[in-house]
């Protein structure tokens, strides 16, 4: 790197500016399932040390070959989904506290939540990426109206929240995805944005060489105006670095999707496939999927199972409907798996693209027959870097705030967050590692 | 923040304790729960000082006694918008010691074996920290229509008071605080007092809204009678408050009791019960002994027995505290936990404050 040529000890803070990364970034998705899911098949047997049992439950059982990769955390709770004094509207409320961990404003008009915490570590670290964050979803965008007694659509239908009265919406449509990644121009070759890239930087090494040379002849104010002119170059290197970032045409090694597939699990792989790519070329480090929409009464007859889902999840104990519940719940995690193996299959590092993940798999209800906001069935997939001990379910305490989690990904993110929502503290430390 | 539903239950109660420790949380538990079956109040949540897990194994097994046999949605200790039997319990390692109270309720076996007083709590994971789930608690209240009970030391209370945010939502939700610890108007070191010395500091310094402290003095002049152990709850073969006053002393002796008093205060505050001093500040001083100075614009009182009421008072101890437990309707004092179950968009009230009978009704202030 030109660095190298520069090679003075008050040049060295250019090195982070120029030097590629030594470690991989770690990338953070939140996958939110609507409707809850059924508990009993989804806490899973442990011997002592909480490592999982041979067997996993039948909602996690596709999820088989990443048992190492993931951590089941139990008894997470977001009060604020809970009705307090707002009546009903529990899958309103759920969704809409997920990630902003507050209780949302009952209203269909002048709605009000808060910055949800991938978008603190966006606004944070954004601006190292093309994209800051990447909102998905599969089955409803719709921003405004009633969706569930009272409470907008915009709660049950957007995870990410840049403030208190503006959502993300989701991109549901693979092929805007794609263009929005990708883009329609030319694409480079590897040797060719690696020769584009080279050209510019002799260029650098050449002003800051030269620039060097008179230093032993200038005194401490010149000396002072020169440290001024290298730090303007280096500004001008890291703005280049992120143009070219914006500028690189990632080849994606895929057609261009032609819409919205009908089949739920083609939507769902096409997507996750260009997520895959875009964490891979950094392009992003942040993501939201609402995989379906909170309340959806989305029908799955691929797996044929033409009722609504919400509708089979106020089952009432009936064991045809119960049944139902579990097929879809294990038709979602089944796609998680998929999506799994390609983050496991891309190497990065002396590891693999999952391990630098942090991926939050879960639901804003765990019982959704009775709208239960206690006990979330979450999972923490990935190793983060190194960081987390996978391959165990790890049981807080009672009540213990889903907050609490989301200090701790921020956290973990480089996004070091005093208080949100309703946070307690961070998770403790010695539980994931 | 007041509250947006349409009819206003009664008062609310948040009982911290340092269950177990001795014989006077339970039997303040026993008459919330006596009050509660005659819907004078609610018992929202339970929290324990007391470092030890027998004392939440304790207390959810006498919760579980009070809610009688199991009613879909019951009324009993319900906390509204949050699990009902959630039971908070601090881990600072302060007065772990086993008890023989809390053996006695968790030891004892019905004719086949098993435990007479079953408890859901196996481990520390089933119960939550305290803070937290006073605090969830509360958000699910209308304003000032709450009352923080502390039996004991002020450990809970004050964690409470730093957890980011929880401040405004004690403003806007507890009507004052009633704490029975230390003498007054000045005193010897008191238990509750002494175990947390610097938590009753912060609490009496720092606590928003009013204070009533209940003094030993008082637990002293009205103290539960032995003799109700003996006759009044034959209804019953087996009752945990029976067999924990047993164990706690050798029989017969009356029990001294602040805790009841403060709970009775606590449902009861304008019933005449009680005198209450002028209003003034309460500070701990370093050894543990608390100091009552007068002053107009005081925060605190402290309850003053009036020898005029010990009989009443005495005999509604008796009767609250060993009636039978009350089953109850669905809807009411449970909500938040369940949905109606019908189709989406077309939903009854999903819980947090349920609908409630009639007799609720009249008895909502």
């Amino acid at each position: 790197m030109g660095t190298a040529a520069i090679g003075l000890p008050f040049l060295d803070s250019m090195v982070p500016a120029l030097a590629a990364p030594t470690k991989a970034p770690v990338r953070l998705a939140f996958l939110y399932v609507p409707n809850g899911i059924m508990m009993k098949d989804w806490n899973p047997a442990v011997d002592y040390e909480g490592k999982f049992a041979a067997e996993l439950p039948r909602a996690m059982k596709p999820l088989d070959a990443f048992k190492d990769d993931m951590l089941q955390l139990g008894n997470l709770t977001h009060n604020s989904g809970r009705a307090l004094l707002d009546g009903a509207g529990d899958h309103g409320r759920c969704s809409g506290s997920y990630l902003t961990g507050i209780q949302v404003k009952k209203t269909t008009i002048d709605i009000k939540a808060s910055v949800s915490c991938d978008q603190l570590i966006a606004n944070k670290i954004g601006g190292q990426t093309r994209f800051p964050s990447l909102e998905l979803g599969m089955d409803d965008a719709r921003q405004a109206g009633d969706c569930d007694s009272g409470y907008s659509c915009a709660y049950t239908n957007n995870l990410a929240w840049r403030s208190e009265t503006q959502p993300l919406p989701p991109t549901l449509d693979p092929r805007v995805f794609f263009e929005r990644l990708f883009g329609d121009g030319a694409i480079l070759t590897p040797e060719e944005r690696v020769r584009q890239a080279k050209d510019r930087q002799s260029i650098l090494d050449f002003v800051t060489a030269d620039t060097k040379k008179l230093e032993t002849s200038l005194g401490p104010t010149d000396r002072r105006k020169l440290d001024e002119y290298l730090s303007s170059i280096r500004e001008v290197e890291r703005q280049l670095e992120k143009a070219e970032k914006d500028n690189s045409q990632i080849n994606p090694g895929m057609d261009k999707p032609y819409g919205v597939p009908a089949d739920f699990a083609e939507h769902f792989k096409l997507l996750t496939d260009m997520v895959t790519i875009a964490f891979q070329s950094d392009m992003t480090r942040v993501l939201t999927f609402m995989v379906t929409h909170e309340g959806t009464s989305r029908a799955y007859r691929e797996i044929g199972i033409p009722d609504g889902h919400h509708p089979c999840t106020h089952h009432q104990g009936k064991p045809d409907l119960i049944e139902k519940v579990s097929q879809i719940n294990e038709y979602h995690t089944k796609q998680l798996a998929g999506w799994l193996a390609k983050m496991k299959a891309t190497k990065e590092g002396d590891g693999s693209l999952l391990d630098n993940s942090m991926i939050i798999y879960g639901a804003g209800l765990s019982d959704g027959n009775r709208h239960l906001h206690e006990d979330l069935p979450t999972l923490l997939i990935g190793k983060g870097g190194g960081y987390l001990k996978s391959g165990r379910r790890i049981v807080y305490r009672r009540e213990t705030p889903m907050c609490n989690l989301h200090l701790t990904l921020m956290d973990r993110m480089g996004v070091p967050v005093e208080n949100f929502g309703d946070a307690s503290g961070q998770l403790d430390p010695a539980s994931l590692t | 923040m007041q509250g947006r539903g349409t009819v206003k239950p009664p008062t609310g109660i948040t009982f911290d304790s340092d269950f177990g420790n001795g014989i006077d949380s339970l039997l303040a538990l026993a008459l919330l729960r006596g009050m509660s079956g005659k819907l004078e109040t609610r018992v929202l949540c339970l929290s324990i000082t007391k470092a030890n897990l027998k004392a939440a194994q304790a207390a959810d097994a006498l919760s579980s006694f009070f809610n009688g046999p199991p009613v879909a949605g019951g009324f009993g200790g319900g906390g509204v918008g949050v699990n009902p039997e959630m039971i908070g319990l601090a881990t600072n390692g302060k007065m772990k010691e086993d008890t023989p109270v809390l053996d006695a309720v968790l030891a004892k076996k019905t004719a086949d074996g098993k435990p007479a007083y079953p408890s859901k709590v196996g481990g520390v994971k089933d119960t939550a920290e305290s803070s937290v789930t006073i605090r969830n608690i509360l958000l699910a209240q209308n304003d000032l229509n709450a009352v923080m009970l502390v039996d004991g030391p002020a450990t809970n209370a004050v964690q409470l008071l730093d957890l980011y945010g929880a401040k405004p939502q004690i403003v806007a939700k507890v009507k004052y605080l009633v704490i029975a610890a230390g003498a007054y108007p000045n005193g010897g070191v008191e238990a509750g007092i002494r175990n947390d010395i610097a938590a009753a500091k912060k609490l009496f310094a720092e606590w928003p809204t009013p204070i009533v402290a209940v003094g030993s003095e008082v637990g002293e002049a009205l103290p539960y009678p032995g003799a109700s152990i003996e006759k009044d709850f034959a209804w019953t073969p087996s009752h945990p408050i029976v067999d924990a006053y047993r164990a706690f002393k050798p029989m017969p002796y009356d029990a001294p009791s602040p805790g009841l008093a403060a709970a009775l205060y606590s449902v009861h505050p304008d019933d005449g019960y009680f005198k209450l001093s002028e209003p003034g500040t309460i500070t701990v001083l370093d050894d543990g002994r608390t100091k009552f100075t007068p002053g107009a614009g005081g925060k605190h009182r402290y309850l003053i027995a009036d020898p005029a009421q010990k009989d009443k008072i005495i005999k509604l101890y008796t009767e609250l505290v060993s009636a039978k437990p009350v089953a109850r309707a669905a809807g009411f004092g449970r909500g938040g936990r369940g949905a109606s179950g019908a189709p989406f968009g077309g939903r009854g009230a999903s819980g947090g404050r349920g609908v409630l009978p009639p007799a609720a009704a009249a008895a909502a202030q």
